[in-house]
């Protein structure tokens, strides 16, 4: 019999018995769409925390934190440069003790920050106008640096709105109890960097070449004492390419350091995740095994009704295997039929959840801010579909399996004296 | 054609343990030449209907070899005696056996359906023998639309359209009237002769007994040619 064949058989069968079918296939669905709505929540929930977690750093780097005492990672930047598929090693030195940046009559709390800006440029450091610093005596200063540059006019606060670079700013040094040391230094600014690709991302730094160093000690060394450090170091290993941030990150481990990536971040999210999203599967599966029965029950009475037709084919010579393949091809469609409806529906609940979502929360917790949030609360990947089409369309054949069993077994003779 | 050896069967009835064996079937010799119409007659349960379906491989007997084309086919597992059954018998049935929810074209497409005949070769083959039978008229009606003869040509057009060499039939006139029997009678008379294809056929009546060329009668399991021990 073609196969052509076979399907229009089916689907007369189908016809015939319109009702029943249809409340099997409404429980397939049920149960599909359930599987699959309640899976898109884990999905959702996942992709949400893998966005945020991508947004607030940068993928490719490495920090690397010192594991014991008197193993610092500034020692160990060349060694960690010798690594493969490092692109760079980013030492940051941030002053322990605050300073006051002062342009004309604006003054600016920004941390003053050390940096090395060939490494930097290695990642994709850019200017948004002027050059690096080539002397010891300048400075680059962050996109928003401006903003931080205040002063008092009449008790109010007005921000500095004129040009930054060429301009000289003078850094005054404090000590711990907040008074100033030794002679202001003073800087000239040289360029200011380009505007961070993240729109709500502020740059207010202001950085200044190591070759700075020498002199900040001399200040500071006698006011803060010889055993507290006048800098903070902050060591960013960066891999160059994401794939290969695990490997850097387990050479640096077995240096004897901590680190701390993006991507370590990822994986543990993805563990769990993939637990959970398992896990309302399992559960979601349950739901399918009871429209199972339903699949089951609907096989069994088409068998048990067409005994004299299974008979009538068997005497004019269809093979059991078409028998069998015939009624499994019938449990099948009630699969395809009820999943098919189950994903068109599962888009619809899952758009819709994403909508009503953040406006029930908003109106629940009275604040607009909470709608803003980018949460997405459930989400339906074509894997999901896969996932889900296998495990309905599987256990609807599996289900009719046995009553297609059971109509090859049909004995003809007993078959073609039942009555009509 | 078909040669029945020492075929032997009985059915074993009651609880497994206390079994009680019935013989239905005794050594029984059997023959059926090229183009011939053989019938056999004889009282109700004396197992002619059980012989009927061991020639159609329907079920094995215990006993004996039955030959078919050369081919023996009591030894047949299920799949290769349904391939066997749709590329050599038709049948025709005391009630018919349509499928309900097939028309007349349907019904008779059906044993090409499951030769996996193309559907175009299939409508011309149909169309054709409706044409002979005289069935066109009623292509599109159900098994419930028709009458019983028409019903009973729809069986023979269904038995017929594969071209088989030997056609069985079970009580092809037993639930017809007389009037409409003689049209089935007719009409299978002039296949046999046209076409060439042999007959057996099982009854009771004498009216059907009368246009085949020779007559079997079974009587408590045995089979005898000749009509003279037929007593119904």
């Amino acid at each position: 019999m073609q196969f052509k064949d076979q399907v229009d058989f089916v689907r007369q069968h189908i016809k015939k018995n319109k009702m029943r079918v249809f409340m099997t296939v409404l429980a397939a669905t049920m149960g599909t769409a359930f599987l699959i709505v309640l899976a898109s929540v884990g999905f959702g929930l996942h992709d949400t925390l893998r966005k945020e977690a991508l947004e607030y750093g940068l993928v490719t780097e490495i920090t690397v934190y010192e594991k014991e005492e008197n193993t610092l990672p500034e020692a160990y930047v060349d060694e960690f440069r010798d690594i493969e598929h490092v692109r760079a090693v980013i030492q940051e030195r941030t002053l322990a003790t605050d300073a006051i940046l002062s342009l004309d009559d604006f003054e600016s709390s920004a941390s003053f920050n050390i940096s090395d800006f060939e490494e930097k440029k290695k990642i994709g450091f850019e200017l948004e106008e002027g050059r690096l610093p080539e002397a010891p005596h300048e400075v680059v200063v962050g996109y928003h640096f401006a903003e931080t540059l205040q002063k008092q006019v009449d008790d109010e606060a007005v921000q500095y709105d004129k040009e930054l670079v060429g301009k000289t700013i003078q850094i005054g040094m404090l000590n711990h109890a907040g008074e100033e040391v030794g002679k202001p230094l003073e800087m000239t600014i040289v360029g200011r960097s380009k505007a961070p690709t993240k729109e709500w991302v502020q740059d207010m730094s202001f950085y200044a070449d190591a070759t700075i160093i020498p002199e900040i000690e001399k200040i500071l060394t006698k006011e803060v004492g010889e055993d507290q450090p006048i800098f903070y170091s902050n060591i960013a290993v960066h891999a160059d390419q994401l794939e290969n941030v695990s490997a850097i990150s387990s050479a640096i481990k077995d240096q004897g350091f901590y680190t701390y990536s993006v991507v370590d971040e990822l994986e543990q999210l993805d563990v769990f995740f993939l637990a959970l999203k398992a896990g309302l599967v399992f559960v979601g599966t349950i739901a399918i095994l009871i429209a199972s029965i339903g699949i089951f029950n609907t096989m069994t009475m088409a068998v048990t009704e067409r005994t004299r037709e299974i008979g009538v084919m068997k005497s004019l010579g269809a093979s059991p295997k078409l028998i069998q393949r015939l009624f499994i091809m019938e449990s099948a469609w009630i699969g395809i039929i009820g999943t098919a409806i189950a994903v068109i529906i599962s888009y619809g609940i899952s758009a819709l959840s994403n909508y009503l979502l953040p406006i029930i929360v908003t109106s629940a917790l009275g604040e607009e801010e909470i709608g803003e949030f980018n949460i997405t609360f459930s989400h339906i990947p074509w894997q999901l579909i896969v996932i889900a089409s296998i495990i309905s369309i599987g256990v609807a054949i599996i289900s009719g399996w046995r009553p297609a069993r059971k109509a090859t077994k049909i004995d003809v003779i007993q078959a073609l004296r039942q009555e009509l | 054609m078909i040669t029945v050896k020492n075929v032997s069967h009985a059915f074993r009835i009651g609880k497994k343990g206390k079994e009680k064996k019935i013989d239905v079937l005794k050594d029984i010799d059997f023959k059926v030449n090229d183009g011939e119409i053989v019938s056999i007659v004889g009282k109700s349960g004396s197992g002619k209907s059980t012989f009927l379906h061991m020639l159609a491989s329907f079920m094995k007997p215990d006993r004996g070899e039955i030959h078919v084309n050369g081919v023996e086919i009591a030894s047949f597992n299920e799949v290769k005696s349904a391939k066997f059954r749709l590329e050599n018998f038709g049948f025709i049935f005391q009630n018919f056996q349509l499928m309900p929810g097939l028309n007349t074209f349907e019904n008779i497409e059906l044993p090409l359906k499951l030769q996996g005949m193309d559907q175009a070769k299939r409508k011309e083959k149909v169309e054709r023998m409706m044409k002979e039978i005289g069935l066109d008229h009623v292509a599109d009606h159900y098994p419930n639309e028709l009458s019983g003869g028409q019903q009973q040509r729809v069986s023979i057009a269904r038995a017929l359209i594969t071209d088989p060499p030997i056609i069985l039939a079970d009580e092809p006139t037993g639930s017809l009237d007389s009037e409409t029997e003689q049209d089935v009678l007719l009409l299978i008379q002039t296949l046999n002769r046209k076409r060439g294809i042999s007959f057996v056929m099982i009854t009771h009546d004498d009216e059907v007994a009368r246009i085949a060329d020779r007559v079997y009668t079974m009587h408590d399991g045995y089979l005898t040619e000749g009509a003279a021990q037929y007593a119904i």
